[in-house]
């Protein structure tokens, strides 16, 4: 796949597309670095990988509309619900091999909007995955 | 189990299903739920709407 420049990405959220509300999207997935090293001659560190947590964390326009950011989100948050998260490359191609598609299952822990005046009204949301199928992604 | 028709409301696609366009669906109930009262979608044919009363926050 080439080399692109990111403008057409699509980010779903609880099946709403708030891709137009969304300006960046950022994924973590890191495993706990387990020291499991004993004594050596070398002296060097000995590790295995621990505990795995995924997020996804996107600044999105503050919006308060109808079925907008805060329509979609907050409740998620409210209620602890868990909703499905899509992220890809192009939303318009097809999910594939050379589009592939970031899904999972997903909470949200905190919400936090907020504002500064004279600036665009945006904030992040880290979404964590919360089952043993973690972020995947996927190519159909 | 019949699909809903559903119609897109507000500014947001939902799913490929773009603002005003209308869809048949059997969506997930809670999902439903949720869309209902954000006003993502409306129930517009297939039974009667589940939106719940005085649940404006």
């Amino acid at each position: 796949m080439p080399k692109r420049v990111a403008l057409k990405d699509s980010f779903m959220v609880d099946t709403s597309d708030l891709s137009n509300f969304a300006r960046a999207v950022n994924v973590d997935m890191s495993d706990e670095q387990v020291d499991v090293s004993g004594f050596s001659a070398t002296g060097v560190n000995e590790y295995l990988p621990g505990p795995r947590t995924q997020t996804v964390t996107v600044t999105f326009y503050g919006a308060y509309g109808t079925g907008e950011t805060h329509a979609v989100l907050y409740p998620l948050y409210k209620n602890r619900t868990t909703t499905v998260i899509k992220w890809r490359a192009d939303s318009t191609a097809v999910v594939g091999t050379t589009n592939p598609e970031l899904r999972g299952n997903a909470k949200l822990f905190s919400y936090g909007p907020g504002s500064t005046r004279g600036d665009a009204d945006t904030y992040d949301v880290t979404f964590t995955a919360i089952d043993a199928a973690g972020f995947d992604w996927f190519t159909t | 189990m019949t699909k809903t028709t559903y119609k897109v409301t507000g500014p947001v696609p939902f799913d490929v299903y773009q603002p005003g366009e209308t869809f048949e669906a059997e969506l997930d109930p809670e999902l439903e739920e949720r869309a209902l009262e954000r006003g993502s979608i409306e129930v517009v044919g297939g039974r009667a709407s589940k939106k719940k009363e005085g649940t404006d926050a």
